[in-house]
């Protein structure tokens, strides 16, 4: 063994930014070695993709169907992939520490638990952008469709849009992990009504009365509706302008992001208190 | 940020610390309190390595986890490095290290060298700096040769160095060691204290809570035991064995030996404590009395037949016979 009294002296960053990104990139990092540690990762990540192409195949892929009306379902499809595992790994992503024994690690460092959970689920949206493509690839190849959106760039924006309030929402129910042990039964149960919500499959416009209210809070509603109307030729949806969507979105996220540091902030001190949150 | 006077001599300072734990019953009312700390004090000088000792459940993971700013106190004070435990936590995080006992606290299916980098980026360790010291921490706790693999292959040992150098990735002052030697065998644990006495060389203050009251006497300058949540002495190991310096102990070492027969040796006249280590094929038995070696005929005779004394001593009390006492008081 070494010499741990000969070290080079640790010196460290102080800015507000650069601790922030420094910490970001740590938690991307380390969430995607731990993903891909795991042979389990071919589930979610080529299976599930897989399953819900042949789902929306065997329900909807007729020879009646057009060539407008396949790539929705395609793009729904690859947005329910999305959304199944942004909801699934981000909402784990800091109970992954309370059963691995990392909590209290974690806890300890210099920095808001909300930026290391930040990190987390930016990958695992990512992961789930990744498996939205692999949908899209495995339907376009399924249905013979080509993928001929109306407005790439701004199909482009919609998607990159999505992907980031599906990041703040997948932070918000972060807060639900930390507050209770079985955090994990509420946000694994909200994952179909949130398909059906938020109009991957079909559109909103046909839910009840009563469900709308519910479908507008969330912004993926609103996202998906943006992806459609720039993708699809003749899509009307909700009757909404592309950039009202964008707009309701982004003020959605912010919101979403907005709750979720507070209700970090005060769920740990919540915890500190009680000394629960290692418990596991 | 400095709070107190004496923060410059002081790396921590706790006063009348109390933390109660409140069990609710279905309705959400107060069904029972606990203290699991009552106003205990102390301080630890910078510099110093300081033990805190204790049966379980008598308050010392609460003390850490209070003093590492995971716990809220009830009421009380602490201050670590000056700075207030309620007030100043990323602070006090940034300038402390923890080691946790156990299997706690890695992630076992990346690589050492991945953990390392990444509680290197959680403390805001400079990248340039990271690329210097992790390796050469690595080599320090001697997984160099092993940085690539998975911690998850990694032996109990191991996995404690792997700790060590994790505690010191930002280049604490302070370091919070709780249980660092916990099931490991003789050597794992005898290169941990090593490190210990090393990073104590380097001027790091050093708090260590341990059930192994030989490893508090070999490292420790101060010792505070800990007991149903207050603390019952504080002092040096030699001051705290002059305690129990009315008293001698025999130890035995024998086969075949039952509860029987320490139960019959506690009934002795004389005997002051009896602890028996009755597990494995041979029994160790320690004998605390005044009497020391005028006790032998008396314990020799109370012997059952099919028993037998492989070996016999008498010895100057220890720490733990001191500890023993203190926390039976």
């Amino acid at each position: 063994m070494g010499d741990l009294t000969d070290l080079t002296p640790g010196r460290r960053i102080d800015g507000y930014t650069a601790r922030r990104a420094q910490v970001l990139k740590a938690c991307i990092v380390l969430t995607a070695k731990l993903f891909f540690a795991d042979p389990q990762w071919i589930v979610p990540s080529i299976i599930a993709p897989f399953i819900f192409t042949l789902v929306a195949f065997f329900l909807f892929g007729g020879e009646a169907s057009t060539g407008s009306f396949l790539l929705y379902l395609v793009l729904g499809s690859g947005l329910m992939g999305m959304w199944g595992t942004t909801i699934y790994g981000s909402s784990n992503s800091i109970g992954f520490d309370r059963w691995n024994g990392t909590m209290e690690s974690t806890l300890a460092a210099p920095i808001p638990l909300s930026w290391i959970a930040l990190g987390r689920v930016l990958f695992n949206t990512f992961e789930g952008v990744i498996n939205a493509l692999f949908i899209l690839v495995i339907g376009l190849a399924w249905f013979q469709v080509g993928f001929g959106v109306i407005n790439p760039g701004l199909f482009f924006l919609a998607s990159l849009s999505t992907f980031l309030s599906l990041s703040a929402f997948g932070l918000l129910m972060c807060t639900v992990i930390l507050l209770s042990r079985k955090g994990g039964f509420i946000t694994n149960s909200m994952e179909i009504p949130v398909y059906i919500a938020t109009g991957t499959m079909f559109p909103v416009s046909i839910l009840p009365m009563v469900a709308l209210p519910f479908a507008f809070l969330l912004a993926p509603t609103w996202g998906i509706e943006a992806i459609r109307l720039s993708a699809l030729p003749g899509y009307t949806g909700l009757a909404t302008d592309y950039w009202v969507d964008l707009a309701v979105l982004a003020v959605e996220t912010l919101a979403y992001l907005g709750m979720a540091f507070v209700l970090f902030k005060r769920v740990e001190a919540y915890a500190k208190r009680n000394g629960t949150l290692e418990e596991y | 940020m400095e709070k107190s006077q004496t923060a410059r001599e002081n790396a921590i300072e706790v006063v009348g610390l109390t933390r109660e734990y409140s069990t609710r019953n279905f309705f959400g009312g107060v069904a029972r309190v606990t203290k699991a700390l009552n106003g205990i004090d102390f301080t630890v000088k910078r510099g110093e390595l300081f033990g805190l000792i204790g049966p379980n459940g008598a308050g010392k993971t609460t003390t850490v986890k209070i003093l590492t700013t995971l716990l809220t106190q009830t009421s009380g004070e602490a201050f670590i490095l000056g700075l207030d435990v309620r007030k100043d936590l990323y602070e006090i995080r940034r300038r402390i290290g923890i080691v946790f006992g156990g299997e706690r606290g890695l992630y076992n299916r990346v690589s050492a060298l991945d953990n390392l980098r990444y509680f290197s980026d959680l403390y805001g360790v400079e990248p340039s700096v990271a690329r210097e010291r992790i390796p050469q921490l690595l080599k320090a706790v001697g997984l160099a040769e092993r940085a690539d693999e998975r911690v998850e292959k990694y032996s109990r040992g191991m996995k404690q160095r792997l700790h060590i150098a994790k505690a010191l990735v930002h280049d604490p002052e302070l370091l919070v060691l709780d249980e660092p030697t916990i099931g490991l065998d003789p050597g794992g644990a005898r290169d941990i204290r090593n490190m210990i006495r090393e990073m104590q060389k380097q001027g790091k203050t050093i708090l260590l809570t341990t059930h192994y009251m030989f490893e508090a006497e070999e490292l420790c300058q101060r010792v505070a035991v800990i007991s149903k949540g207050k603390i019952v002495a504080l002092d040096t190991p030699s001051a705290l064995k002059r305690l129990v310096r009315d008293i001698s102990v025999i130890e035995l070492r024998t086969y075949g030996a039952t509860t029987e027969y320490v139960d019959a040796l506690k009934q002795l006249p004389n005997v002051v404590r009896v602890v028996a280590e009755l597990d494995s094929e041979v029994q160790t038995i320690r004998i605390q009395s005044p009497l020391g070696a005028d006790l032998l005929p008396q314990v020799m005779s109370a012997l059952p037949l099919d028993a037998k004394i492989i070996d016999r001593t008498i010895k100057e009390p220890t720490l733990e016979d001191a500890y023993l006492r203190l926390v039976e008081e």
